[in-house]
């Protein structure tokens, strides 16, 4: 599922790896020249050809080197002076070492639906974080990169965490959740398995039928609120959302329920009006936790469409759903950067149970392979 | 960010090549690499973009400049025919008795396609029927059911039954006498296998003329993926991208259709029932490149007269009617959202920065002024000469805005009329963009 990255990074490590030894040993043949010497016999055109010094004997000295590659070497000397306080056995990376390797992780990542800015981002984070990095000889770069590449994944992912049962259990009741983003990315069956989930917690739930846009809407949260139990408060179709959410919440907190979950229409970003009527609810509603959801299939557009909600109604949190479209998860990534905020759950399915807390230990043991943690 | 400045990277770089009186192979990659970079972040798939690129490359370095083209202009057409050729013949309707099933992931708008779809045959004037072939979802019935009987279209579906396919059958036996008849299927993906079984079932069972998928033009790298299992198990006619009215590219949609080898039939702008709109390939080219000028350069570089040669005439010649100036708006309008338009403009590249609020107004105003304009009779907007002060407070009343503001209108397609009149080439084009955009 996740071979992309995984591939990618093993192929990312062997290429540094290698470059890296070939440098390392381009200064062991420089400093110990004599020794090498000694040890291997004359050699026949020095700078040319390349023989390994009997110090070497692990596997990346068995990779082949052309001629040619050995003319790319820097020039040996150099790395010899040990006044600039560069011990003999430190050597730094270089930039135009790591050009090629870190635009195949970037496609690596592209690949995994992280999109292009977010995928920039992280790549050039590594990049500072190797470059000039004094790198003890013989240390291996790739372990280095992948643990770059991980604190930088993680960074973004481990944004303001906030434990969503937490939450519910200490905010003062009712607590009020409004969900929102763009049509068809399953709000209201995410609500319906929130709902489920808080139910058999013990809480007891309101659902608030605030798309009152969508032909069968209406129809469709109320089938969900039967089939769980569940109270729903509903207007007719074309009420303001903003007035069904405040009834619900008047209607919990009357009936001392604790949990109101908010439906709201699904809507595209760039609908002026429909944005200002997410405004609208923020105003009349004092939502304890406002949750953006969408799909793990999505691609680069992710990141507007948080920004652009983000702005409209402040979001706490993510909820990504159709994880189980074999999507490689990158989404996730470039939401959490985008908004700041934590990635909450992870919709898995259509059945009411289809649904885990988000853990970004989870998406990066997926994207690097869990041999590897 | 950097997604936004992705267009005029591109433009800057290709500007580069344009100064120089040969292609080298420097130049060249610095061009593919904004390409790629343009394609990858609207959603193409990763691997079809680095083969793309590939034979980019190749043509552009194996092929003759040819005299009248500068290396620019040879580039950009090598992509231009690259991109047309992946996206295949756009898909055209049957207008005869058929059937149709409507296929696609969860959430990526197939019924609210269906009743878009229906209304577009009612309006070709043929009978169109509508079957709810989704059992699973909970309101699926009910969402069909009353569209349907908002635009007056035949609904057959049972909200009681989980039997989809039963459910087609009987469905089809009901709604002989119609002429086109819409199968509307449960949304699932690829590894749903139950699903993708009851799919071809239903399939098999409707006989359907044409398979449609559905597909939302925000899906990232999956979309290949998915619609090949559907290609795999249905054998698709066409591709429908949805949501399209949003920010999303489409590039997911074109490596669908690449992969699929079908092409795109209808795009999805809205959310009302009207908002489906015929596939064109080169406003959709131009949206995923980022660039405005696409199809203007191809044209200039073949030097076909353009199917629009008339009304540039007319423009030119100074007889710029309100007409035009509404066909212009609509024309803006329908190629996405005004903030992403106007960088696709030219203006980016003049270093023209317009604020955000302005746009947001011109976009109001746009749409004010078309309103305006709904409320004129035809020989008004042929001839805004003839348009008085009674007509004035007619055409306020009609829609609901000031007299004022109807003056306002008149004055700025004057403005703009002065402007046609004044466009000979695109040196000047480019200074009254910059007069307008500073404002």
């Amino acid at each position: 599922m996740f071979e992309g990255l995984r591939q990618k990074l093993n192929q990312f490590k062997k290429t540094v790896t290698n470059k890296e030894h070939e440098l390392d040993d381009a200064e062991v043949e420089a400093s110990s020249n004599d020794a090498a010497r000694l040890a291997e016999g004359p050699q026949e055109t020095a700078g040319e050809t390349y023989t390994p010094p009997a110090v070497h004997d692990d596997e990346a000295v068995g990779v082949s080197r052309s001629a040619e590659s050995a003319t790319q070497r820097e020039v040996p000397g150099e790395a010899t002076r040990t006044t600039s306080g560069r011990s003999l056995f430190e050597r730094e990376i270089k930039e135009k070492d790591l050009e090629e390797p870190l635009w195949d992780l970037e496609i690596a990542l592209l690949e995994s639906d992280v999109a292009m800015s977010v995928s920039e981002e992280i790549v050039d984070t590594v990049k500072k974080e190797l470059i000039g990095t004094k790198r003890k000889w013989r240390q291996d770069v790739g372990a280095l990169v992948e643990q770059a590449l991980r604190d930088g994944i993680l960074k973004v992912l481990d944004v303001n965490s906030l434990d969503f049962d937490e939450l519910v259990k200490k905010a003062p009741k009712p607590v009020t959740i409004v969900f929102t983003g763009i049509n068809g990315t399953g709000k209201t069956t995410t609500i319906a398995k929130l709902a489920y989930r808080l139910k058999n917690q013990g809480y007891a739930v309101v659902l608030a039928a605030g798309d009152t846009y969508r032909a069968g809407a209406l129809e469709q949260i109320e089938r969900h609120a039967d089939n769980l139990g569940v109270k729903l408060i509903k207007h007719q179709q074309g009420a303001d959302p903003a007035a069904v959410i405040y009834d619900a919440v008047q209607y919990a907190r009357a009936k001392h329920k604790d949990v109101v979950l908010a439906d709201t229409a699904g809507r595209i970003h760039t609908n002026v009006n429909l944005m200002n009527q997410l405004k609208k609810i923020e105003r009349v509603i004092d939502a304890d936790l406002v949750v953006f959801v969408d799909e793990a299939l999505a691609g680069n557009d992710a990141v507007e469409r948080a920004l652009q909600f983000n702005t409209a109604m402040a979001i706490d949190g993510s909820i990504l759903t159709k994880v189980d479209a074999d999507s490689k998860g990158g989404t996730a990534i470039s939401i959490a950067h985008a908004t700041n905020k934590p990635i909450l759950f992870l919709g898995l399915g259509q059945k009411y149970d289809d649904i885990v807390k988000f853990n970004p230990q989870w998406l990066l043991n997926r994207l690097f392979g869990e041999a590897e943690t | 960010m950097v997604m936004e400045n992705l267009g005029s990277s591109l433009r800057d770089t290709l500007k580069k090549i344009a100064r120089a009186n040969r292609i080298d192979e420097k130049t060249l990659n610095e061009v593919v690499k904004d390409i790629q970079r343009a394609l990858l972040s609207a959603d193409v798939n990763v691997a079809l973009v680095q083969q793309l690129s590939k034979r980019i490359k190749d043509r552009a370095l194996k092929e003759e400049l040819s005299g009248k083209l500068n290396p620019r202009q040879h580039v950009i057409n090598i992509v231009y025919q690259e991109l047309v050729a992946l996206l295949g013949e756009p898909i055209s309707v049957l207008l005869t008795r058929h059937t149709v099933i409507m296929v696609g992931l969860q959430g990526s708008g197939k019924t609210t396609t269906t009743a878009k779809l229906a209304r577009f045959f009612q309006k070709k004037g043929l009978k169109a029927a509508v079957i709810c072939a989704d059992t699973y979802r909970p309101g699926a019935y009910d969402q069909l059911s009353q569209l349907c009987e908002r635009i007056g279209v035949a609904f057959y579906g049972e909200s009681e039954s989980s039997d989809a396919v039963e459910i087609t059958t009987r469905g089809l036996a009901e709604l002989k006498r119609y002429d086109v008849i819409l199968v509307d299927t449960a949304g699932r993906h690829a590894l749903e296998t139950d699903l993708v079984l009851e799919m071809e079932a239903i399939n098999e069972t409707s006989k359907a003329d044409q398979r449609f998928l559905v597909l939302d033009s925000g899906i990232g790298q999956q979309a290949s993926e998915q619609a090949k299992a559907f290609n795999e198990a249905i054998g698709l006619t066409g591709v429908i991208v949805t949501k399209l009215d949003g920010t999303a590219k489409g590039g997911g949609a074109l490596s669908a259709v690449a992969e699929v080898g079908t092409g795109i039939a209808f795009i999805g702008m809205g959310e009302t029932i009207d908002d489906l709109e015929k596939f064109e390939p080169d406003r959709f080219i131009s949206r995923l490149l980022g660039m405005g000028d696409m199809k203007t350069l191809v044209e200039m570089i073949e030097e076909e007269p353009p199917i629009e040669m008339e009304e540039a005439e007319a423009m030119l010649k100074g007889e710029f009617t309100l007409k035009d100036m509404y066909k212009q708006m609509d024309a803006i309008r329908k190629m996405g959202p005004l903030t992403k338009i106007v960088q696709m403009l030219p203006l980016g590249s003049l270093g023209v920065d317009i604020p955000n609020g302005a746009l947001q107004s011109t976009k109001e105003t746009l749409e004010r002024f078309k309103v305006v304009m709904d409320s004129m009779t035809g020989e008004e907007l042929e001839h805004p000469r003839i348009i008085r002060s009674s007509r004035i407070k007619r055409i306020a009343r009609g829609s609901g805005v000031t007299s004022d503001y109807v003056r306002e209108l008149l004055k700025y397609h004057k403005a703009m009329q002065r402007a046609m009149k004044g466009v000979r080439s695109q040196k000047e084009m480019q200074k009254f963009l910059r007069k307008q955009g500073v404002k």
